[in-house]
């Protein structure tokens, strides 16, 4: 376990000194923090006099609204809110998705085309913990990403008053699980052909091009599930239960992925 | 035990769908013993880096199998007593010198309480004390080679495998690597060295090999190598029949103050021009057996097999 952690923190060492990936990561969250300002100026534009609920309450009494009217009124104030939101979470996890496909699928490729896997295996390092090793340094990594995206969220509601989507509880951790699952896909795949190759078709493996009838549904991975998008813009709640299963899901999905990255890995020629 | 033991080591790379197929080394059989220093020889493309990265496990071979102490080279543990310099020596450049030894040192299984002393040793070995806390990436390529030969050290292995070591070194540094060779010699270590600086091999290794495109041509001590195979023939005169063959052979003629000279460099070439000599009746006025460099012996073994 030492030498996996040791190779994990190397590995995070080594990411974090990549200026390619620092720029990918700064320019995801540059993004995501640019499209959430747009957002929220874009919500004052149309609730530049409601900005609070008593306001709101206080419009509709002077405009003599019907009951239907006030529905629709509050609804439209309510998407307002979440649509910002909604952007803030489809940037987020499009960056995070890239930045994963970026860190897993070079994981090893890197460390053959530059040699330096050599030395490290030439020491009393076992192919399982090497790899073992670069999968937990992506996934520390990716955890931080979602760490820093939660926060920005969170920094941005309070500023903006706004009351986050039920969902947005459990957003950054399904985000996490899904990137988890691209990252181990890429990671398998890269060890096969090379990783910008790996990431193309790792991206298209499982982004819902495949339903239901078609076989490649079963086989390839489900990400569409671990989307809530719909959740955040309509602003219904996901079951603590469904969580709990989608972690699984990722979970297990994980576990097979990486026994296959494993047994290829021990079986391939690292030069 | 043998350190390194080798049996029908093969090795083809590509072929199928992966393109044309290469064949990298051909039904390698070695054995390099406990506390000497082996020599591995061979033009460019000979197979010599990838029988040290079969060794490492870090390609699996086509057939055959070899072992490290009598334990196959698939166990990562055989690694405890294996140290390794690559050719080129690509490290994680984002770390400071020390840092660098310190992260190896953990790898390779070093205990805690005796690694930073090992690391401050190996530093004053190499000479890379004032270099220490300076990141890798700045670092010279001698600079980069001495600190990888440090992390091959590091945790006293007893097998050194060392992948063409004074590429980058200059004289002084090459003299510094010759004697810490003999150092570990005599500390009863075991060094594989593959080279192209032939007079360097000469001078520590105790056996060497030949390789020539996959295949072992010669193996041993330079006394057994050397031993009788260069032969200088000195005959007073030569009929042209016998000329007319002898020149077909890989022997060398010289004619000089009405002597004959014919030299062979190697045993099959002797043999071949005794004949000769005897089916045309030619007398032997002198026969002298000539001692062979490490490079005669070298380039003898490369033309005679590119001849046959």
């Amino acid at each position: 376990m030492k030498t996996i952690l040791l190779i994990a923190t190397d590995s995070i060492r080594s990411l974090l000194h990549h200026r390619l990936l620092l720029g990918l990561m700064l320019a995801s969250l540059a993004l995501t923090i640019f499209f959430s300002i747009a957002m929220s100026m874009a919500r004052k534009n149309i609730t530049a006099s409601f900005s609070d609920q008593a306001t709101i309450n206080s419009v509709m009494d002077s405009r003599k609204m019907s009951e239907a009217d006030r529905q629709t009124f509050r609804q439209s104030m309510e998407m307002a809110s979440s649509t910002f939101q909604g952007f803030f979470y489809i940037v987020a996890s499009f960056g995070g998705s890239l930045v994963a496909l970026f860190i897993f699928g070079t994981a090893i490729a890197t460390e053959i085309r530059k040699g330096t896997i050599r030395l490290t295996l030439s020491k009393p390092v076992s192919r399982t913990q090497f790899l073992l090793g670069k999968y937990m340094g992506g996934v520390a990594v990716m955890a931080g990403y979602a760490l820093i995206a939660s926060i920005a969220m969170l920094v941005f509601a309070h500023f903006q008053r706004m009351e986050l989507s039920p969902v947005m509880r459990w957003a950054p951790w399904l985000m996490f699980c899904r990137q988890m699952m691209l990252g181990s896909v890429v990671l398998l795949l890269s060890l096969f052909v090379h990783p910008v190759i790996a990431a193309v078709l790792a991206f298209f493996s499982g982004n819902g091009l495949y339903s239901p009838p078609n076989p490649l549904y079963f086989i390839l991975p489900s990400y569409s599930e671990f989307d809530v998008t719909m959740e955040v813009l309509s602003g219904t709640l996901i079951a603590g239960k469904d969580v709990a299963l989608l972690s699984l899901y990722a979970l297990d999905f994980v576990v097979i992925i990486m026994l296959l990255a494993l047994w290829r890995f021990r079986t391939k020629d690292l030069i | 035990m043998a350190a390194i033991h080798t049996e029908n080591l093969s090795k083809t790379y590509g072929g199928g769908l992966r393109g044309k197929k290469s064949v990298a080394l051909r039904g390698l059989t070695l054995e390099v013993r406990e506390g000497e220093i082996f020599g591995f020889l061979g033009p460019n493309g000979a197979g010599k880096t990838s029988t040290i990265h079969l060794l490492l496990n870090l390609i699996r071979p086509t057939s055959g199998s070899a072992s490290l102490f009598g334990l196959p080279v698939t166990d990562a543990e055989v690694h405890r007593r294996v140290g390794y310099l690559p050719e080129s020596v690509n490290l994680h450049d984002y770390y400071h010198g020390r840092k660098l030894l310190n992260f190896y040192a953990v790898l390779a299984g070093v205990p805690d309480a005796a690694r930073s002393g090992r690391v401050a040793e190996m530093l004053r070995l190499f000479a890379l004390e004032d270099a220490a806390d300076k990141v890798v990436s700045k670092y010279s390529k001698g600079m980069a080679q001495r600190i990888g030969f440090a992390q091959a050290l590091l945790h006293d292995p007893d097998l050194l495998l060392l992948d063409e070591p004074t590429s980058s070194l200059d004289p002084v540094g090459r003299k510094e690597f010759r004697d810490i060779l003999l150092e570990l010699k005599r500390r009863g270590k075991t060094v594989f060295i593959s080279s192209h600086i032939l007079s360097e091999v000469e001078t520590v290794c105790d056996r060497v090999a030949i390789l020539q495109q996959g295949e072992l041509k010669r193996i041993g001590t330079l006394q057994e190598l050397s031993a009788g195979r260069s032969t200088k023939f000195i005959v007073k005169s030569l009929p042209a029949p016998a000329l007319e063959s002898i020149a077909a052979t890989a022997a060398e003629i010289t004619l000089a103050q009405g002597l004959v000279t014919i030299r062979c460099q190697n045993e099959s070439c002797r043999k071949e021009i005794e004949c000769l000599l005897e089916l045309h009746g030619v007398q032997i006025t002198q026969r002298e057996t000539v001692a062979q460099s490490l490079e005669e012996i070298f380039f003898s073994t490369i033309n005679s097999s590119k001849t046959s």
